[in-house]
């Protein structure tokens, strides 16, 4: 495929999730016919939007850098489960009820800490021992499900985190780690096709035999890139809750399926960091679509509102679905020599 | 040879058993309880009283009918993880048609007959309609079966959610319910008698169980199902419409699925809720099926343990300070290492048991 189909097509896919937010939008718009638009689409709007879009987009980057190797990291959800409630946990441990601004970014670092130990595990049961990548993946999101409000209930005595707190924003009221994510998915699309180590990561999924005979450890760069997939997953929980200020552990976790939604935003972007990201920014408006609704005045129902992303998932994956996999992926490698 | 896979696949099931219940031990003790205690609570909850059993029962016929929904599923390599979805779809469906038809009904033990009649039928219906939407998208629109059953699973708890809570609340419950079913709409309760258990439903579970096993394994239509499972191109080369397959399969596993709605509130509940907590059946039936191979017979025992799990977790919630979401942690444990029967292959090999030459 070339270049230009190549962004043809990514760009028909966000073409038609754009159409999607648009149509979302009119459907509300015809409930009511005195709010005009500039009062729904406000600056307020636009920085939540991002900040609910920056979990799904770091989980995004994260699982299509193991998708390009060749690994179906299904788990991200399960990963950032854990690396919201660990951040949680980090926080409440340092500064109790009241912690500080330097106690949210250790909570950060400890999240990634956390959930790169935990995919060294699960990528040695992966890449090591040949586990079915998409039930070990789903096992990841139940043992999350389990231990996660467990560990919660065994601290505070409830499923959820009392009030900790959340990030200050820096400049025009944003918070610091959009700008963090922002940074994370450039580097990560200038490392993926402007790379040698890049190029690795593609052949890994592509034709891990052409890179085994250049003489490279295909498990080895397949290693990294799943650690690296946690590690977005579980920061990805982690600004979550950065964002949220408390952990919540009912019902399906307050990841509630955002880690899923990440997997769909990859496959929109094409593979393409800055596609999924985009994919990603939609999916957070969607999000916030209820905030707004609220705000100004539309009379929908809340529940069905918070629906919409999981409706947009379904539709645009059917319009859009059938992505090119690489073609190693789901298959175990093993060297001949 | 054959058997020597069936024996290697029990002995994985219970080593990722035993290997999930001994990590629970440990996190118990590490979290600062007694594990001996727990252990004890364990056994003592699900089979050390009738209360203990017949609970225990009433959990398996959930588990295993909506576990024999997954392997239907997963047999033909359809990844249906929205048999949670299907289960609720098919529950409520249940509650809305009795509830709805009921008035035009002697008020009877005959007219409760039809009326469990209706409302199973709704149940299937709802079930193999909700989980045949995302076989038609991954059929003809290429969209992969697993995230679409997830999001149906969220659209369903939001949406039974919103019903639950405005178009049919009961507006004389103080709680978010719908109306109950009436009270002449319950099965028999020979031999045991229970509220929330009758014989006649678990009946109704191993009679599912033998005909599901039977049209997956002496039927065409099964055999071309589990065919397209293992191997696609010979199932094409026998005349097999793939993505017709793909339908049928789901609308089968929804219907086993909404089924088991219509048996948890038919049997248990007897009205309907919010459906973040009727319980997450339908997501351990995925490790139940896992557990079992896959195969539907195999679901019986695979659910049996599941449903003591379960009944030990509510006795555990009231006899003891052990966070009772442990258990949900073990079941996922359990799918994890069922997922990596490699493992357990090397450390066989290692220690010299298991003793074929492979």
């Amino acid at each position: 495929m070339s270049v230009a189909d190549y962004t043809a097509r990514t760009s028909v896919r966000l073409g038609g999730l754009v159409l999607f937010v648009l149509i979302a939008f009119g459907v509300a718009l015809t409930f009511t016919d005195e709010i005009a638009l500039e009062r729904l689409v406000t600056f307020g709007f636009l920085s939540r939007s991002l900040e609910m879009a920056t979990p799904i987009a770091l989980a995004a980057v994260g699982g299509l850098y193991a998708e390009k190797s060749g690994v179906f990291n299904i788990g991200l959800e399960g990963f950032m489960i854990f690396g919201a409630f660990s951040a949680a946990a980090t926080m409440y441990a340092l500064g109790g009820t009241s912690p500080t601004q330097g106690h949210v970014w250790a909570a950060l670092v400890a999240a990634v800490l956390v959930s790169v130990a935990l995919t060294v595990l699960f990528a040695v049961l992966l890449i090591h021992f040949k586990a079915d990548q998409i039930v070990a993946g789903l096992a990841v999101w139940f043992v999350g499900l389990g231990f996660a409000p467990f560990t919660a209930a065994v601290i505070w005595g409830s499923r959820s985190s009392p009030g900790l707190t959340s990030i200050d924003p820096i400049a025009f009221g944003q918070s610091p780690l959009i700008l963090l994510t922002i940074g994370i998915v450039v580097a990560s699309w200038v490392v993926l096709y402007r790379t040698r180590y890049g190029n690795w990561i593609q052949a890994a999924g592509e034709n891990p035999e052409a890179l085994d005979t250049a003489g490279i450890d295909v498990n080895r760069v397949r290693y990294a890139t799943v650690i690296f997939s946690g590690a977005m997953a579980g920061l990805g929980g982690a600004v979550l809750l950065a964002h949220a200020g408390n952990f919540g552990g009912t019902g399906e976790t307050m990841v509630d399926g955002r880690g899923w939604i990440g997997i769909v935003a990859y496959l929109f972007g094409n593979y393409n960091p800055i596609g999924a990201a985009a994919a990603a920014l939609l999916f957070g408006a969607l999000d916030m679509l209820n905030v707004q609704f609220q705000t100004v005045g539309i009379d929908l129902p809340s529940r069905l509102v918070n629906l919409l992303p999981y409706v947009a998932v379904i539709v645009v994956l059917t319009a859009w679905g059938k992505t090119r996999m690489p073609d190693a992926v789901g298959e175990p490698y093993e060297s001949e020599e | 040879m054959l058997s020597a896979t069936v024996l290697e696949r029990i002995a994985i099931a219970i080593a990722s058993t035993l290997s999930a219940i001994l990590i629970g031990l440990v996190i118990v003790a590490v979290a600062g309880y007694n594990p001996v205690q727990f252990v004890n609570q364990l056994v003592v909850g699900s089979f050390g009283s009738e209360r203990a059993i017949v609970r225990t029962l009433r959990y398996s016929t959930l588990f295993i009918l909506t576990g024999v929904a997954v392997a239907v599923a997963f047999r033909a390599g359809v990844f249906n993880i929205g048999v949670q979805g299907q289960f609720i779809m098919g529950g409520f469906a249940t509650v809305v048609s009795i509830v709805g038809i009921a008035p035009l009904l002697p008020e009877n033990a005959v007219g409760g007959t039809i009326l469990i009649a209706i409302g199973t039928l709704a149940a299937i219906v709802a079930g193999g309609l909700y989980a045949a939407l995302p076989g038609v998208l991954k059929a003809y629109g290429g969209a992969n079966e697993i995230i679409t059953t997830i999001m149906l699973n969220f659209i369903a708890i939001g949406f039974v959610g919103w019903l639950v809570a405005g178009r049919f609340n009961d507006p004389e419950a103080t709680a978010t319910r719908t109306r109950q079913l009436p009270e002449y709409v319950e099965l028999p309760s020979p031999i045991v008698s229970d509220p929330n258990f009758s014989l006649v439903g678990l009946l109704v579970m191993l009679a599912t169980v033998a005909a599901v096993a039977v049209i997956m394994a002496r039927t065409s239509f099964g055999y071309d199902m589990v065919t397209s499972g293992y191997q696609q191109s010979a199932a094409g080369y026998a005349g097999v419409d793939p993505k017709r397959m793909i339908v049928s399969t789901m609308t089968f596993s929804g219907v086993v699925a909404g089924l088991a709605g219509a048996v948890f509130v038919i049997m248990i509940q007897g009205y309907y809720t919010d459906p973040s907590g009727v319980g997450n059946y339908g997501f351990d039936a995925i490790a139940v099926s896992l557990l079992a191979a896959n195969n539907p017979v195999g679901v019986v025992p695979a659910g049996l343990l599941f449903g003591g799990l379960e009944s030990a977790g509510s006795h555990i919630q009231i006899n003891s300070d052990v966070p009772v979401q442990l258990i949900d942690g073990i079941v996922g444990l359990v799918v994890l290492f069922v997922a990596v029967p490699e493992l357990f292959r090397m450390i066989a090999k290692r220690t010299g048991l298991g003793g074929e030459n492979r």
